[in-house]
């Protein structure tokens, strides 16, 4: 009976470690680059970016560094 | 995700690649925002925009949710406009497609309802098609509100009788 429960136990780690490891996340940045042209100087200036997720887990953005 | 870059004094090509690092693991993605930063932007070829900044501040309860501009084609020939980058969720622009050699044409910025109560700075960016060339330009367009409770009313103090 304890072989068969260990057996259960294993087998369900097994999924589960197998399943997790398969769910990735994957960011996807269709326009990467932006030109904003001529800009007059002491200005503000913004662009959107879009991001997508196209994996199968919760992408999560843990941090942006400016350049 | 939006990316703010200040021009500040810079002057002439600057690129700047902020890296975005997410729960996928490296390597880290870059994206890269270039700008050709101008000192004299009432000088600028094809076009010249005037004015080069927008301001669309409220100092008073009279509510300001637009503003004109002029597009001064400096060249020789006819200029096609594209909007490449707008305003979203903010205001709704209008510009010319097409300015005749030495003409000029009028654009508008009209903030949207939603952006009344906002303060902010942004911007818009064009592509001027000349043959086959191609320029951008982009335009700043700030708002600021009058702070709640501050009285911008001019006040003169009245005399007191001794």
């Amino acid at each position: 009976m304890r072989k068969l429960i260990f057996a259960t136990l294993v087998l369900v780690a097994v999924t589960l470690a197998v399943s997790s490891g398969f769910a990735a996340p994957r960011m996807v940045i269709p326009e990467m680059e932006f030109d904003f042209g001529f800009v007059p100087q002491n200005s503000e200036i913004s662009h959107v970016f879009w991001i997508y997720n196209r994996g199968d887990d919760t992408l999560k953005i843990e941090k942006v560094v400016p350049g | 995700m939006e990316i703010i870059f200040s021009t500040k004094s810079y002057n002439q090509k600057v690129s700047k690649r902020p890296r975005i690092t997410t729960n996928e693991g490296p390597p880290d993605k870059n994206v890269t925002v270039s700008a050709e930063i101008i000192q004299r932007p009432d000088s600028t070829y094809p076009i010249i925009i005037r004015p080069y900044k927008l301001d669309i501040s409220q100092f008073s309860d009279k509510v300001r949710d637009k503003m004109k501009f002029t597009i001064v084609n400096s060249s020789d020939s006819e200029v096609t406009l594209n909007l490449v980058a707008d305003l979203p969720n903010v205001a709704t622009i209008d510009i010319p497609e097409k300015i005749g050699a030495r003409k000029s044409a009028g654009g508008e910025v009209k903030l949207l309802p939603s952006a009344l109560d906002k303060s902010f700075e942004k911007s818009f960016t064009i592509e001027v098609v000349t043959g086959e060339a191609t320029t951008r330009f982009t335009v700043p367009v700030k708002r600021t509100l009058k702070a709640p409770g501050a009285d911008t009313t001019s006040q003169k103090a009245e005399p007191v009788a001794h």
